[in-house]
């Protein structure tokens, strides 16, 4: 098949991808809504609203399709978050992300599967199917943008869109063996991202490529004024080459799966013989990073999906005879067991009474967690962790029961509590499974990351998993 | 930190969650253990700490409240509602 700008435009190219598409997805079930034509038809209307406003040449995504996590609005498609209280919910407008790429020339494809409203590590928490890992059927793509990681991993779209609360592009992408970007907080629109904690998330891409993560970034990022935490592109400029890593010293007696293990102590190895000067650095937080971001996600969560009532939209129930009761009843039968226990679990922390001891506690760890990456990037350009303890775990929880999946988002909530951009990039195949590694810098330095990420996908590029794979040289 | 069934049944209302009795057990379970664990942060010294809400937040901003082009949604918001007379959202009796 020919390059992914021109898979779109001839009828017969088109109709050999979508076969093939179709026939990769009954394995994986990454998608939860495909219909590449209702996305060709919504692009051309905002590519013929935006007129000749954006030069040719600047059309870097030009006929390029893409998939789009269900947590992010597209007119016309459905936007589930993975739950049964939304359903049947068809979204009323596109969010700006994914606007700014149809105007840009790239089409929606479909809508990924995701754990119900980004709460999970393994996308099992979707109330409607369980995504597979391209790599091994028998395993979890990670999550919860896992149908969005598991759509770039099996190629069959070259980007996809995800969000990232505590770790939720980066593990998958990981998982999968794919770059995955959770940019700076504010630097890419959360209009029409459906929220779960909204002082934390963001919108990134997830890709096969760095110069594709970095384009689609590129054209997504900016100020919105539908959004008023979003911030004005602040392009940090560099001077001369930028080569110094630091990695916590603390990672020494953190517990790593031996394949993580190795493939951190290959990452650097390879970084040193790039020329790069790799250093040891200090994050004491780093162990009260996971108490500190669950108390502020499940407390933001607590408040955002007090929406979900069953009376102006989703899951009602009919039989239900005073609005509290309807209320009462909606919410109990369209949200899955994760998403009840976090709401409990920040109603709890909010509590009159209990808010000085946990929630109150939480921001100013946030603040010593802020302060600890700002003494190290005063002395390295970067930092590197990795991204998940372990690689992709099986489903059911006996590898990894809910608890143990919450603990292992040390190394991915850091950087959402601090605000800052982290990538996600493949570093080594170990076991037949794709370990990823991080790298986390200072606001507003994606460029920095990319840069760095480049180089590495330089000597060890994106692998590609034998089956369950579209290859597009047939 | 234990959360009692009790407490537990107090903090789902407040949530306008109604449990099964089979749930609350393995939600009380499960809440219990994230508090227990929560517990950690009591060995950080905060005494000196200004707390984060938000890691990178400007000042207030406003805009003005006007339809965008292309953004008239209010048909197809009514659209998502799971009972409708004309334009009213129905709901149970109030009172």
């Amino acid at each position: 098949m020919p390059e992914w700008d021109k898979i779109l435009s001839n009828p017969e190219v088109f109709k050999k991808w979508k076969e093939a598409a179709v026939s990769i997805d009954k394995n994986i079930k990454c998608f939860l809504e495909f219909d590449p034509e209702k996305g060709i038809n919504l692009s051309n209307r905002e590519a013929a609203a935006e007129g000749a406003e954006t030069k040719p040449e600047d059309k870097t995504l030009s006929g390029i399709p893409f998939a789009v996590k269900d947590n992010i609005a597209v007119e016309s498609f459905k936007l589930t978050c993975g739950s049964k209280i939304l359903s049947n919910f068809v979204s009323p407008y596109t969010a700006t992300a994914v606007t700014k790429l149809q105007k840009n020339g790239a089409v929606v494809v479909g809508k990924t599967n995701l754990d119900e409203f980004g709460m999970g590590s393994s996308t099992e928490n979707s109330a409607f199917t369980q995504t597979h890992n391209p790599w091994d059927l028998k395993r979890v793509p990670g999550g919860s943008s896992g149908g969005s990681a598991a759509a770039v991993a099996a190629g069959l779209v070259p980007f996809a869109l995800g969000s990232d609360t505590g770790g939720s592009i980066r593990q998958p992408a990981s998982f999968c063996g794919v770059y995955g970007l959770k940019p700076t907080y504010g630097s890419v629109s959360r209009f029409g991202l459906v929220a779960y904690a909204s002082s934390l998330e963001v919108i990134g891409v997830i890709a096969k490529t760095v110069s594709m993560l970095k384009n689609v970034f590129k054209v997504m990022h900016g100020e919105d004024p539908y959004d008023h935490s979003s911030l004005p592109a602040e392009e940090k400029t560099f001077n001369g080459k930028i080569t110094k890593i630091g990695f916590p010293k603390e990672l020494k007696s953190i517990e790593l799966y031996p394949s993580v293990r190795k493939t951190l102590d290959s990452t650097i190895k390879n970084y040193k013989q790039m020329g790069y000067d790799i250093s040891e650095i200090s994050l004491p937080t780093l162990e009260y990073v996971v108490s500190a971001y669950y108390v502020i996600a499940t407390a933001e969560a607590s408040a955002n999906l007090a929406r979900f009532d069953g009376i102006r939209y989703g899951e009602r129930d009919f039989s239900a005879e005073n609005p509290e009761e309807l209320m009462l009843s909606s919410r109990n039968r369209g949200f899955g067991k994760e998403v009840k226990l976090r709401i409990l679990l920040g109603t709890y922390v909010l509590r009159s009474g209990f808010q000085e001891q946990y929630y109150l506690r939480a921001q100013k760890i946030r603040t010593a967690i802020r302060k600890d990456l700002q003494r190290a990037f005063g002395t390295v350009d970067a930092v590197l962790l990795p991204v998940y303890p372990r690689p992709a775990f099986k489903p059911g929880g006996k590898e990894m029961d809910p608890f143990s999946q919450k603990l292992a988002d040390i190394f991915t909530s850091t950087a959402n509590l601090a605000g800052i951009p982290a990538v996600s990039f493949p570093a080594a195949v170990e076991e037949g499974l794709p370990v990823g590694m991080q790298l986390l810098a200072p606001a507003f330095a994606e460029k920095l990351l990319f840069s760095m990420c480049g180089d590495y996908e330089k000597v060890f590029p994106s692998p590609s998993p034998a089956e369950n794979y579209l290859n597009r040289s047939i | 930190m234990h959360m009692e069934k009790e407490e537990l049944y107090t903090t789902a209302y407040m949530a306008r969650l109604k449990l099964s009795e089979t749930e609350s057990e393995d939600l009380e379970k499960a809440v219990s253990r994230m508090l227990k664990y929560f517990e950690k942060m009591m060995e950080v010294d905060v005494a000196n700490s200004e707390p984060t809400t938000h890691a990178l937040l400007k000042d207030n901003r406003l805009r003005k409240d006007e339809i965008a082009a292309g953004k008239q949604t209010s048909d197809k918001i009514l659209k998502n509602a799971p009972e409708l007379e004309d334009r009213f959202i129905v709901t149970p009796n109030v009172l």
